[in-house]
């Protein structure tokens, strides 16, 4: 019996064993040590985003090439094992479309560069902090500190915007006047508002544009320039600002109002008094 | 004490003892300073100011704590005696607008006098150790560079660009720096707007004639965007007395060019 036992321990297939599983974890240490290395050597060209893509795909390209040995100790013949993977790989692509897609929108969107970690980007309703580039998605931060996770393939496919690629920004403010205002007056007091304003930057100028006659008001845009880091900061003082400069000067910033008309070119409403309030006060509230 | 005091000018260093202090009104800053046992106290306030009125330097004594709770405090094991309020130049470039056009005609060259608003860094100590950095008068930002992609963010400062030094007004939280254009192109060259770069610039002091710079030449070669750039070394000639009170923010680049001249904007 122990003869037995001892026999078939130094058999050939028991050695194999062994000698594979040698190769599993030789394979594993080297490819460990092998993709840290790699790792530290493109750090120094490259950012740290690309020399951890480097290091994982030394890691698998090493251990892949190990388990191969493996198999082959094990007394699997590769070539059929690749005729199987051949067919089966077609059937893995059908059922990891999704995953081989984001694969290689992500490869795409980290040899493309449109932004990189720490960056804040806005993509359709949801801007947040890059915190890292993955190959299969990207994940944010979002300003009120939720994590989002967004697929490769909807980067590619979808309008991205970088807010900090750029050192200065454009605010543009839509604000209506009154039709009674003097727009060359409302230029005035806008431009000494934002010339006052240490936040708002003094060349590119403020831009003034008549935007035209709305139903209401006479529309405009006055836009400034900040200080990327400065942007939320003048949209505040800013718009504060002119508020006071437009009370102080009275300019007046209409609401939305409609006249009613009856239909006859001519007749007015009839009024109907209502109660024992003398007439005086009627009209005046008509008036208004 | 104070006699004495108002002699000097605001930025020599002082001693208090603990339970005293000092106040500053210097043009649109004013800035308070109380030495206790263990602890300095800061406070800081600034009034509207217009350039155009005439700036003092008033320095008293404070013998009892200001009443006001918004003080920063610092805090030591043992305040130290010594103060000095050492004027510095802008962290940045100060871009100064000329309120009348300014022509240098081809191969000629002209002296303009641009001053710019001081910082001040309050300095503890000895040696003296820096608490922080006050702008006397906030500077408005601006942005100096071919394109809304490049370029440099600046200080924006207007300036009448005097060319002659005795009409050059004294305000005391203001360093002058004058500047040497010299147009060697064919071309008309407007300064409508000249980037100033003074984190490159020491503050010299005199008792008499206020602040400076060293002087500064600005070249615009026949063929070139750009400025050669020079500043001269030591103190400037206007102010012989003078003595260093800080030196440069940073250490000139290779090569002395600059984007200086704002009608290589856009």
């Amino acid at each position: 019996m122990l003869d037995s036992i001892l026999n078939y321990m130094a058999s050939d297939q028991v050695m194999s064993v062994l000698r594979a599983v040698m190769f599993l974890l030789v394979g594993f240490i080297l490819a460990r040590f092998v993709s840290r290395l790699v790792q530290r050597m493109v750090l120094r060209r490259f950012t740290t985003h690309h020399a951890m893509i480097f290091r994982r795909l030394a890691f698998y390209l090493i251990l892949g090439l190990f388990v191969a040995s493996a198999l082959r100790e094990l007394g699997f013949s590769l070539g059929v094992l690749l005729g199987a993977a051949g067919v089966l790989s077609v059937a893995i692509g059908f059922a990891s479309q999704t995953s081989a897609s984001n694969l290689i929108s992500g490869l795409f969107l980290i040899g493309e560069g449109p932004f990189g970690t720490g960056d804040v980007i806005k993509v359709g309703e949801i801007t947040g902090e890059v915190l890292s580039v993955d190959l299969l998605s990207v994940k944010l931060r979002t300003f009120d500190n939720l994590f989002v996770r967004i697929p490769n393939e909807t980067l590619i496919k979808s309008e991205v915007t970088t807010l900090t690629r750029f050192p200065i920004r454009r605010f543009d403010l839509q604000v209506g006047v009154a039709y009674k205002e003097d727009i060359e007056r409302v230029r005035k007091v806008l431009m000494d508002v934002a010339d006052r304003n240490t936040l708002c930057l003094d060349e590119p100028k403020p831009l003034f544009i008549f935007n035209g006659f709305g139903d209401s008001s006479l529309n405009i845009q006055f836009s400034v320039w900040a200080k990327r880091e400065n942007f939320l900061d003048l949209r505040n003082s800013l718009q504060i600002e002119i508020k006071k400069a437009f009370d102080a000067e009275g300019i007046e910033i209409p609401f939305p109002h409609m006249t009613l008309y009856t239909g006859s070119v001519t007749d007015p409403f009839p009024v109907r008094m209502v109660g024992e309030q003398p007439s005086g006060d009627v009209s005046s509230d008509n008036g208004k | 004490m104070s006699q004495k005091q108002s002699s000097m000018p605001w930025w020599s260093p002082r001693e208090l003892s603990a339970g005293q202090g000092i106040r500053c009104v210097l043009g649109p800053l004013s800035l308070q300073l109380f030495r206790s046992a263990d602890a300095w106290r800061v406070w800081t306030s600034r009034e509207e100011w217009d350039e155009a009125q005439p700036a003092q330097a008033r320095m008293t004594d404070l013998d009892a704590m200001p009443a006001d709770e918004a003080a920063e405090r610092f805090v030591f094991n043992q305040s130290p005696a010594r103060v000095c309020l050492r004027p510095m130049l802008a962290d940045r470039p100060v871009v100064v607008r000329a309120r009348q056009s300014v022509f240098v005609p081809p191969g000629e060259e002209a002296m303009l006098y641009l001053s710019t608003p001081v910082w001040i860094s309050i300095d503890l100590g000895d040696p003296a150790r820096s608490l922080r950095e006050i702008p006397v008068l906030p500077m408005s930002d601006t942005w100096f560079g071919p394109s809304t992609r490049e370029g440099e963010l600046c200080y924006a400062a207007r300036t009448h660009a005097r060319n002659h030094l005795e009409q050059v007004p004294r305000r005391p939280h203001r360093a002058i720096t004058p500047v040497k254009v010299r147009n060697e192109a064919s071309s008309l060259l407007p300064i409508d707007r000249l980037s100033l770069p003074v984190p490159l610039l020491s503050v010299y002091g005199d008792a008499d004639s206020g602040l400076w710079t060293e002087e500064v030449h600005l070249t615009r070669a026949a063929d070139s965007d750009l400025a050669g750039l020079r500043v001269v070394p030591g103190v400037p000639n206007m102010a012989p007395r003078a003595e260093r009170l800080s030196g440069p923010r940073t250490e000139p680049g290779r090569g002395g060019l600059v984007r200086a001249f704002s009608d290589l904007f856009g």
